[in-house]
């Protein structure tokens, strides 16, 4: 299975790593599998994989708190590896820690196997996965709800118009197929803007970002 | 069958005692009011036999400190209050004391001699350290009194007891400084000093309790978020597992997530104002009608909303929910903006759709519980319906909102 996906599931709970791997289809390879902060950088320095599920909150990450999810993808810093954030809260500012710190997109580990594996194929493709939440986030956070909108499209701290319409309908629960449709632009246009917003979301100083990320909160 | 019952006719029982506890509108203490209320006895009785019997050697005086002491006041809420001003009782006789001691303190010869020394006519001195004792003994008390039980006194309260323990202040440095200016044995200034530090342990007696009440508080907050962080790790991540094994409709699956919604719920919500919002009135209907229906609803906010839970916006947004839960089930997207303009809200399913002008006319759901109504509000719905599901659009424009920018 030359064209199968390699995947590493960095979980501190084990029942949950076992039910994740008998769930993700086919298409999906999983290569190997860790419980903390050292011996997941270990095992994705071994193994390589594609994309890395990884869990938000992870033991044993520098200073005992259980944010280790940042604490991977740094450990394993030059790497073509992708990071999948998997979360059981629904709290923005647990997420966007990770994403800024270099995560493709994020998923909640109430999603069903399926999901997880298309979101595993869109991330690695290069594509980022946003779910309706982390959209709405985005949406506030970049000040679109209040009528923000950037003038130059490589502008960090703003959305663009297109931007904004993408984030809008995600958040109302479109997939990026309907989404395309509704916009009249292809797919491959619709993953170009979400992407982009990704890429603000991990580069932009705004204050309600730098926030949210600063706030190394356990809970 | 036994003839005794006939003989011996059922005797009526007493009407159960009242509990002796102490009553919290009281005169001083409560004690004769709650004793009186106990024997059935007239409460001016029990205060006279006090009286009486405190006039035989002080036993009256014991008897009603030791009941006081062991009585429990009267369950309720309510700070006792007390009518007596006890602690203005204590300072004018103490006032009376310092009037008739001060002019006669060189006259007394403890003045001049220390206490343990033998005098042949000793009764001046011992006379003289009895009311020396008693004026500081009442000056004490008094701002004793007013500082740990009138501060919590209703009727009193926190200026009543500064003042009295001001001029109780006043009063033994006032002592203290006659006492000075005598030609007296420099031993007795210890009593009116020692007095002068009983009144400030009162400050320690708060400052502790301020203390061992915030260690309490920090406690209680750790094991809070120790347990808080246990429950994360452990048991959300099993609802969030039984979720995705159990499939997103399942019965279980439902159970898990409502579980899960309550937990989260509790664990970081718990200090929140339970001041509802168009938001979390929409989450809270949501969490409602996932337990009644295989569906999965997810609500997405952005900005912040001042709509009110009770306005029309969110009376047809539930209606909305309700008719997608209903006829189309899985999964359903609610997302609220609300920004400076007014508030939108996109109520999506992925149902089979239905032709809104197919619906018959005598159904009121979509057309009066949804459009009607937000027209009438001056706001508007549009529904779309296609094969790929249904998505009703409600907006209300020109509403008093807050976004996040001005918060």
């Amino acid at each position: 299975m030359s064209d199968s996906i390699r995947v590493v599931i960095v979980d501190d709970h084990s029942i949950f790593r076992s039910g994740l791997r008998a769930d993700l289809d086919g298409s999906v390879d999983v290569v190997g599998e860790a419980a903390d902060v050292p011996s997941a950088v270990a095992v994705i320095r071994e193994t390589a994989p594609d994309v890395v599920l990884l869990d938000v909150h992870l033991p044993g990450g520098p200073g005992g708190e259980a944010t280790g999810g940042e604490a991977v993808i740094r450990g394993s810093a030059p790497t073509t590896t992708r990071f999948l954030a998997l979360s059981v809260s629904d709290a923005a500012e647990d997420v966007v820690r990770v994403i800024r710190a270099g995560a493709r997109g994020y998923i909640t580990k109430g999603s069903s196997g399926i999901e997880v594996s298309h979101a595993v194929h869109a991330v690695a493709e290069g594509d980022a996965v946003f779910s309706p939440r982390l959209a709405g986030f985005v949406l506030d956070a970049f000040g679109a709800v209040a009528g923000e909108t950037a003038t130059v499209d490589d502008e960090l701290d703003r959305l663009s118009a297109r931007e904004q319409e993408v984030m809008r309908l995600i958040a109302r629960g479109y997939a990026y197929k309907e989404v395309a449709s509704e916009l009249f632009i292809s797919i491959k246009t619709v993953e170009t803007h979400v992407s982009a917003v990704l890429r603000k979301l991990q580069l932009s100083s705004r204050h309600e970002l730098t926030v949210w990320a600063s706030e190394r909160r356990l809970l | 069958m036994s003839s005794s019952p006939l003989l011996s006719p059922p005797r009526l029982a007493p009407p159960p005692r009242p509990e002796l506890t102490r009553v919290r509108e009281c005169l001083i203490s409560g004690t004769a009011a709650g004793l009186a209320r106990h024997l059935g006895a007239r409460v001016w009785m029990v205060r006279m036999l006090f009286l009486a019997l405190t006039l035989l050697g002080g036993t009256g005086l014991l008897l009603y400190l030791w009941c006081w002491v062991f009585t429990p006041w009267e369950p309720g809420e309510a700070a006792p209050s007390r009518r007596a001003p006890v602690a203005w009782v204590m300072l004018i006789a103490a006032m009376v004391l310092d009037l008739l001691v001060l002019p006669e303190l060189s006259d007394y010869r403890f003045a001049m001699s220390p206490p343990w020394a033998y005098e042949p006519n000793g009764g001046s001195t011992v006379l003289g350290i009895t009311i020396l004792l008693m004026l500081v003994a009442l000056l004490v008390s008094a701002a004793l009194w007013a500082d740990l039980v009138d501060r919590h006194d209703a009727a009193r309260g926190p200026r009543h007891a500064a003042v009295v323990r001001i001029i109780a202040i006043g009063l033994i440095l006032w002592l203290l400084v006659a006492m000075l200016v005598q030609p007296i044995n420099r031993v007795y200034l210890l009593v009116p000093f020692a007095g002068l530090l009983a009144m400030f342990s009162s400050s320690l007696i708060h400052r502790w309790r301020e203390l061992s009440g915030e260690r309490v508080r920090r406690i209680r907050e750790e094991q809070r978020s120790e347990m808080a962080a246990h429950l994360h790790d452990s048991v959300l991540q099993t609802l969030a597992l039984i979720q995705n094994r159990a499939g997103a409709s399942s019965e279980a699956a439902r159970l898990a997530r409502a579980q899960e919604r309550e937990l989260r719920a509790w664990l970081y919500d718990g200090d929140a104002p339970a001041d509802s919002d168009l938001a979390t009135d929409l989450r809270d209907y949501a969490g409602a009608l996932e337990l009644d229906y295989p569906v999965r609803i997810e609500v997405v906010s952005a900005g912040l909303s001042t709509e009110r839970a009770s306005g029309e916006l969110a009376a047809a947004a539930r209606e909305a929910m309700l008719n997608a839960a209903r006829h189309a089930g899985g999964e359903i997207s609610v997302y609220i903006e609300g920004a400076a303009t007014g508030v939108d809200v996109f109520i999506r399913d992925r149902g089979a759709g239905f032709d809104l002008d197919a619906v018959p006319g005598d159904r009121l759901g979509v057309r009066q519980s949804i459009i009607g109504r937000m027209r009438r509000t001056g706001g508007s719905a549009r529904v779309r319906s296609d094969e790929g599901g249904t998505e009703v659009h409600l907006q209300i424009v020109g509403v008093q909102t807050r976004t996040a920018e001005d918060a």
